[in-house]
This record gives structure tokens, C-alpha cells and sequence, in this order.
């Protein structure tokens, strides 16, 4: 398990998370390269179809924030 | 400021916070307030700087957060004025839930530990004991001033200076100079905070819009209007172009690799990199490639769309493709500067981005932007100083505008109070500012009238006035909220119960009326923070202070053998009215300080009235009688709940609106086509809230003056053939965009008004029938990127 690196798809509201994230980049802030980021214009864009095609692609984790 | 660049993640310390000199982490830090402000004996500025106590709430609240809650941060001062929207209650978590001591002191001696680079701090406290206490870290709250050279060139430019070298202006003309033409804002006025700084900006603009308002248009050229190749049903070809971002993309990303792995995605075309691609001659270059290959879709990887992505649609729109055709790949803010330790996996990352971004880009459309004509006139919804002041600075630019006032008389507030802190009768001004508005043919009053009803949007409200049992739809392109607040009307302090018992407008009124009983007063007592700073009204009202001491030398200079007594919490005399509270001082009133849980009482017995308060440097209760009592009582919003519905406004706690942006947009709302001034943004005093009103007015002339705006593209749509008709978006949607046709072939089916539409995509999700669809993030573009992630490294 030490060794093992999680596939985490992130979907990142565009007003807030979405900037929050390239505010971490201006300050610097290190963190593990396991996730992808997924620009959407609101959390209310959220659809189940979402999670449930990521998870399909083969992602082990789905991340929504905003 | 030093300080500041110590928490900075961009300062010396990489935002670790250390002590410069050993690089020790500090365990204690001690800040010092009113250091070079508030001050006679060290330095000349007897000013308050109006900003350090709460900078260094800030900072210690900081330091906290980003070390832990074992570091003991304590601020040494001597009346904590926390008078900004929202910091009454900031104070109040950083001292009763973050743990900060506030001590209350003027600290004596600062001694070197022998031996150690710690420091002793030497203070007297309130009741004369003299402590010590060591320190690894003290951070001193330097005040603002002039520097030397903004005093010499103010000499050359003519431009008058007050006593403590800020520019000197007038209440009623708080951004102009003491020399027409030249205007002034910011700190140079006198010392304040980022949003007064802000508001004082577009004031300043506004009243340079003033004078040059005849020139407005003249000297401006159209740009060049590229036709739109359509490329609607063509085979997708994709340009991809790698930013190295100097060495910030470069530096961790192995960027040719990245533009190399591109060229093999489908339907890319080309592929390459650049250096800097924001930069002039690269997006020419771009543009040229963009014809040049054929290409009808772009992906940039490179920074954030939040800030670089209006600026390549441009480069789109200049080579003949619609804007929308694009996408960009974050590979800095997300990849490169936080994986700088892992450049093969960020190199990864990169690719995985870019295949997802040219998938998506793929799926896009070509959008059309709705044109909306703007309609030249404004409302302005409160008849006070502030809405008077919004339509005549919108007026002397050339715009029309209607005030909307409920009460039968205009002026609001001003009509209560004596003097301004600079001696000028607000009667008088009121009286001037009238007869300008209502003698304006370009300013259609309406007094005795209410808002029924708001429809439409930015450029094109339209708003039913209710007046005189008559209603009137009144068509206009933007708003100006101007609805004020009102003085609370006391339930302590024996309010009501004997006339000698009054409210600080009450005093104006007498004070105006030149009341002989004034004169006649032995002792006159004022109870600061009646209502304010307190329970379920945890915000400062910023006014009273310098009101009660203001009339307290009124009455002094009336008869200077009146005993005088201000019963307050901190006096909060902000920037030069701290001049004020020395002058009261200097003749001889007399300040004690309560303490909320210790408030003075009253008591009316044969006739006479006495107030018994504890001393707070004889720490026992003494008993003051007195011939008349003020309270100092805050002020409370107007209720403005059914118009913060009508325009979609959000309102704080306490009742004021919220503006867009607490620091960098003070005087519009998120709402676009609404601007806000006055106290119904937060208590402020005359000179404030003028500089509001014109703030509002200028950020208003920005949209009045284009003729026509655009509204974005990516906004979602109804195909109604699959609509099933159960209201579900219509009820959902925050900004009331959908609605249920009327007519025609589909009526009873739903449609969205593209222009209210703001893209959330909240009725895209919630929609059982699959039929509202999102342009630039419809199911089908978002799908294709989910699909490209697959080929993560494993």
C-alpha cells in the first residue's frame, strides 16, 4: 500500500474551490500530484452521472467542492 | 508591515514564521499600538491612524491560525476602534473564541533579556500597577503620515493641507482639493482603511467625470471587428500551445514533452510551445497560426482562466473564431507550483490536463452573447444626503435619473443633525444640495412613494412605484440603492420615562434651535454605545463617538462652567477627529470608561437625576448628578427586506446590505446593475457617505455610459420538446431565469432568459426530463473529459 497513488478526480467550482486551488499554487502549497481537476461553472452543475462515469473510467475517488 | 512580509508565503521566510534574528519560532508575540499616531510627546502626529487595531487583530488572529493555539498573542492598546463593517465582531472572536489577550495599557519601557533575544515589555495598567512581561517577538502598529516629498509637492501644486499634512477638504466635498481640477483619494485625504480607499477612488473619478463630462467620447476609437468564420459542423482541428511561463511552468514541467505528447492527441493539428504566452507578440503570433493552420479550436496550457482566459478569447476573436472554441489547461497554479518536488509526475499531470482539455474543446460550440441595449436612466432608491448626492453626480455627467423616497420631504437623517466635525451647518448644505436636485431637469423626484414591484435586469429594469394611490412603471437601466439608517430608539437608561433623558439627535435639535436651557445646564452626561457593541447588535456605529464629543464642546463653548462627563467603552475618534477628543479633553470634559458588564445606572428621585458609573481608574462606582442625560444610540438599517427581494440583494446580520466585495467593491452589489451607498451599507458619517453616493454614481456611469452590454455565452437552455412541464428549474433557480412559455406552439413548456441566466448550471442537474442543456459545460463536453482522464499513470 505504501506505494500505491490514488487516481482523484476533482470537480472544482469555478467562483470558489476553482480559485482556492490556483491560490495554493500562488502560495506555494505542496501537495500530492493524484488529482485532476474538472472546471465547473457551480456545484449545482453537479450531476450523479458525474460520480458514477468517473468512477466507471476506473477513478478511486471522486472529489466535489464548492 | 514588516510583519506582514514575515506571514507573506511570498516574503524573506517563505511564510514561516520565525524570528528574524535567530530564526527561532516565537512563542509570545506582543503587538504595540499607536505607535507614531495619537501622539505629541515622540512624534507630532496627533492623529489616529485608523487602521493598526485591527491590522494587528488581523495579525495576531494570523499568527494563530498558522501557528497553532499554543502561541500567545497579545496586543498592548489603548482604545481598541474596530468602527469597520464586520470588525466589532471580528474583535469579539479574536478575543473570546482565538484566545488573544487585549490589555488594555500604554507600554512604558522596552528592555532587551540579557543573554537572549527576547524582550521585556515594562507597563503601567489601568489601575497603576507596573508589570513586566518577556516577549520573543513585539511587532509595533506604525501610523500612516505624509511622507515629506507628498508635502512639497502639495506646496507646488497650490493644494492646501490640515494641521496633520493631510489634503483638507470639506464634508460636503470630500474628494476635491483645496485647488479646483484636482481631486484627491485614499490616504492622502486621511488616514483609512482599503474599502474607504476604494469608495474614495471612484468618487474622485466621479467628480473628475464631472468637469470632463462634455469631453466624454471624443477622443475614443472603435476597435476593428474581425467576421466570425463559422465553423459550425466542420471537423474539429485543434491548436494546442504550451506556456512556459518563463521558469514557472518550465522550471518543474518538461514543457516540449508536454507540446510534443499534444501533437499526438485526435484532431489536434498543432502543437507548440511558448515562452510567455500572455505577451503581446506572441498572441499576434498566435493568431497568425491560428489562420494559418486552419484551426477552429484552442487550448492554451498555461496559468488560471480565472485571470488569463478573457485575455486569449481575445487573441480567438482576432484571428475569426468565436471565443467560446476554447479551453485552458491549468498546468501552473494547479501543477507546477504545487508539485515543484515531483517533476515526472507533474510532466504527467500536465499531459493528463492537456487530453482532457483539447476532449473537451473538442465538444464545444460556437456561442452567441445576447445584446442588451442599456437604458440611460438610473433609480435611486432613498431621497437622503446619499441618494441626493448619487442623481445630482449622475446628473452633471449627463444621466438621467428618478429618486423614490417614503417620506413626504427630502434629506433623510441630515435634517436632524446641528454641525459637521469641521463647523459647517448641515441646514444650510441640505438646504443648497435641495434645490440643486429638485431644480435639475435631468432629476425627476418622487416623495411619498414606495416600490411595489421590480422586473427586468441590468440595463432594463422596470420598476411599479407606488405614490399618491397611484402606480407608475418606471423603465431604467440601473439602480442605486440609497435607503439609509435610523437612530435606535432606547429601552434603557430610563429612556422616555423624563424629558431630561434624551437621544443625540434630540441635543442637534436643541443645539439648532438654540434652546436656552442649554445654557442654563450644570452638568450634562453622555452614555456612549447605547445599542451598539452589544448582544444581538454586535457592530460599532462609528458616528457617536465623535458626535457626543462634538456637541460636548458645543456646549462647553456655551458655557464653559458646565461639568461635562462621556461615559464610554473605547472612544473611537478615528483620524483626524482624534484632534476632537483632544480639544474635549483640553477643556475640560471629563471621560470615564464602563464596561459592558458593568454599565452605568440611573436614577430619578424628588426630581433629581443621577447616574452612577464605576470609575475606571478609581475602580469604585461614583455618582454623577446631572441636568441632562444624552444617549449616544446606534444606528439601525432601514428595513429593506422586500427591496433586497425585489433586486436579489443579500443582507448581513444585522440588517445592512452586503456589498459585492468587502474590500474592492464597496459600492456595487454582486447583482449587476445595482450600486449601494450611505448607511445602508454601514454606519458612516456625512463626508463618507457623499464620498459613497459618488463612489455608487461613478461604478453606475461605467455601465451607463456603453450603450449596450454583452452577457455571457455559457448560460443553459430548454430544448422543449423534452421539457415535461414540472417547474422544478423555475423553482430552483436563484436568479428567476426560467420561466413557462406563454405562447405558441410550446406554451406551458419552460424557457430560460439568457440574459438573467448567470450559468450555474443548478437546473441542468435538477432536470428529471433531460431537457435543459449548458452551453460550454453541457453533459456530453463534461462526459468527454471524464473519458480522457482514464489514461492516468500507473
Amino acid at each position: 500500500m505504501a506505494d500505491w497513488e490514488p487516481k482523484i478526480v476533482s470537480f472544482f467550482c469555478n467562483w470558489c474551490t476553482y480559485g482556492a486551488a490556483d491560490l495554493a499554487g500562488v502560495g506555494r502549497m505542496q501537495y500530492p500530484p493524484y488529482f485532476r481537476v474538472v472546471r465547473i461553472p457551480c456545484t449545482g452543475r453537479m450531476h450523479p452521472k458525474f460520480f458514477l462515469s468517473a468512477l466507471r473510467e476506473g477513478v478511486d475517488g471522486v472529489w466535489v467542492s464548492g | 508591515m514588516e510583519y506582514e512580509r514575515i506571514l507573506s508565503a511570498s516574503g524573506p521566510t517563505g511564510g514561516h514564521l520565525v524570528r528574524l534574528s535567530d530564526k527561532k519560532e516565537p512563542k509570545k508575540i506582543a503587538w504595540l499600538q499607536c505607535i507614531g499616531s495619537r501622539d505629541m510627546n515622540r512624534c507630532d502626529n496627533a492623529y489616529c491612524s485608523a487602521v493598526c487595531c485591527m491590522y494587528a487583530i488581523k495579525e495576531a488572529v494570523i499568527s494563530k491560525e498558522h501557528s497553532g493555539d499554543d502561541l500567545d498573542c497579545a496586543i498592548f492598546f489603548m482604545d481598541m476602534r474596530t468602527h469597520g463593517k464586520e470588525f466589532e465582531r471580528y474583535y469579539d472572536n479574536a478575543k473570546t473564541k482565538k484566545g488573544i489577550r487585549f490589555i488594555r495599557s500604554r507600554v512604558h519601557t522596552i528592555n532587551p533579556v540579557q543573554g537572549t533575544d527576547d524582550l521585556e515589555v515594562r507597563y503601567v495598567t489601568e489601575d497603576g500597577r507596573i508589570l513586566n512581561e518577556t516577549f520573543d517577538m513585539i511587532v509595533l502598529s506604525v501610523g500612516l503620515e505624509i511622507p515629506k516629498e507628498i508635502v512639497e509637492l502639495s506646496k507646488k501644486l497650490n493644494i492646501e493641507l490640515t494641521s496633520s499634512k493631510f489634503s483638507k477638504t470639506g464634508t460636503f466635498k470630500p474628494v476635491d482639493s483645496s485647488r479646483k481640477g484636482i481631486y484627491v483619494c485614499g490616504a492622502f485625504q486621511g488616514p483609512k482603511d482599503i474599502p474607504q480607499a476604494v469608495v474614495d477612488a471612484s468618487a474622485a473619478a466621479a467628480a473628475a467625470g464631472e468637469i470632463l463630462s462634455s469631453a466624454r467620447n471624443t477622443l475614443t476609437k472603435k476597435p476593428e471587428i474581425i467576421p466570425e468564420i463559422d465553423v459550425m459542423g466542420d471537423r474539429p482541428r485543434i491548436g494546442v500551445f504550451v506556456c512556459k511561463c518563463g521558469i514557472n511552468i518550465a522550471g518543474v514541467v518538461n514543457v516540449p514533452d508536454v507540446s510534443k505528447y499534444a501533437e499526438t492527441l485526435p484532431y489536434v493539428e498543432y502543437a507548440t510551445d511558448n515562452l510567455f504566452s500572455c505577451s503581446q507578440d506572441t498572441q499576434d503570433k498566435m493568431a497568425q497560426l491560428i489562420k494559418e493552420k486552419g484551426l477552429n479550436r484552442v487550448v492554451v496550457a498555461a496559468c488560471t482562466p480565472k485571470t488569463h482566459e478573457p485575455l486569449f478569447q481575445e487573441t480567438l476573436k482576432n484571428a475569426g473564431i468565436n471565443k467560446y472554441l476554447f479551453e485552458m489547461a491549468n498546468i501552473r497554479n494547479h501543477d507546477s507550483w504545487v508539485h515543484k518536488d515531483s517533476p515526472e509526475a507533474a510532466t504527467e499531470k500536465a499531459k493528463d490536463l492537456v487530453r482532457m482539455a483539447v476532449a473537451k474543446v473538442a465538444m464545444l460550440q460556437p456561442l452567441k452573447e445576447a445584446e442588451l441595449q442599456v437604458n440611460q436612466t438610473a433609480l435611486v432608491i432613498g431621497g437622503g444626503i446619499s441618494g441626493l448626492v448619487a442623481a445630482k453626480t449622475l446628473s452633471n455627467q449627463g444621466y438621467e435619473s428618478h429618486i423614490v423616497e417614503k417620506d413626504s420631504t427630502l434629506g433623510g437623517q441630515a435634517k436632524s443633525i446641528y454641525k459637521t466635525t469641521t463647523n459647517e451647518i448641515v441646514a444650510d448644505e441640505l438646504k443648497q444640495l435641495i434645490n440643486d436636485v429638485t431644480t435639475d431637469s435631468k432629476i425627476h423626484v418622487h416623495l411619498n412613494t414606495t416600490i411595489k414591484k421590480v422586473d427586468g435586469f441590468v440595463g432594463n429594469f422596470q420598476t411599479t412605484l407606488v405614490g399618491n394611490a397611484t402606480e407608475t412603471v418606471i423603465p431604467h437601466g440601473v439602480t442605486i440603492m440609497a435607503t439609509g439608517a435610523s437612530a435606535y430608539k432606547p429601552s434603557e437608561y430610563e429612556f422616555g420615562k423624563d424629558s431630561r433623558i434624551i437621544t443625540s439627535l434630540d441635543l442637534d435639535q436643541k443645539l439648532i434651535n438654540h434652546d436656552p436651557m442649554l445654557k442654563q445646564l450644570q452638568s450634562a452626561v453622555f452614555i456612549q454605545c447605547v445599542g451598539s457593541r452589544e448582544n444581538n447588535r454586535l457592530y460599532c456605529s462609528r458616528v457617536c463617538c465623535t458626535h457626543s464629543i462634538h456637541n460636548a464642546i458645543e456646549l462647553k463653548e456655551l458655557n464653559p462652567n458646565m461639568d461635562i462627563y462621556i461615559l464610554y467603552r473605547d472612544i473611537r475618534t478615528y483620524g483626524e477627529r482624534e484632534l476632537l477628543y483632544r480639544k474635549a479633553r483640553d477643556l475640560g470634559v471629563i471621560f470615564i470608561r464602563y464596561s459592558v458588564n458593568n454599565k452605568p445606572s440611573v436614577a430619578i428621585q424628588n426630581g433629581k437625576m443621577s447616574i452612577s458609573v464605576t470609575d475606571h481608574v478609581l475602580n469604585r462606582p461614583i455618582i454623577i448628578e446631572t441636568d441632562l442625560l444624552t444617549l449616544a444610540s446606534a444606528l439601525i438599517p432601514n428595513p429593506a427586506e422586500d427591496l433586497a427581494q425585489f433586486f436579489k440583494l443579500p443582507l448581513n446580520e444585522d440588517g445592512f446590505f452586503v456589498e459585492r466585495h468587502a474590500k474592492l467593491g464597496p459600492s456595487e452589489f454582486a447583482t449587476d446593475g445595482v450600486f449601494l451607498c450611505g448607511t445602508a451599507h454601514y454606519p458612516k458619517p456625512i463626508d463618507e457617505s457623499i464620498a459613497q453616493a459618488k463612489a455608487a454614481a461613478s461604478r453606475a456611469v461605467t455601465l451607463l455610459a456603453r450603450k449596450n452590454i454583452f452577457t455571457s455565452g455559457q448560460v443553459a437552455f430548454i430544448n422543449p420538446v423534452n421539457c415535461s412541464s414540472c417547474g422544478i428549474c423555475i423553482s430552483i433557480c436563484p436568479y428567476s431565469a426560467p420561466s413557462f412559455i406563454e405562447k405558441g406552439p410550446f406554451t406551458g413548456k419552460a424557457q430560460i432568459n439568457p440574459v438573467l441566466c448567470k450559468g450555474c448550471g443548478l437546473c441542468v442537474a435538477s432536470c428529471r426530463s433531460g431537457a435543459i442543456h449548458h452551453n460550454g459545460y453541457d453533459n456530453g463536453q463534461i462526459f468527454n473529459q471524464l473519458f480522457a482522464i482514464t489514461e492516468l499513470p500507473n
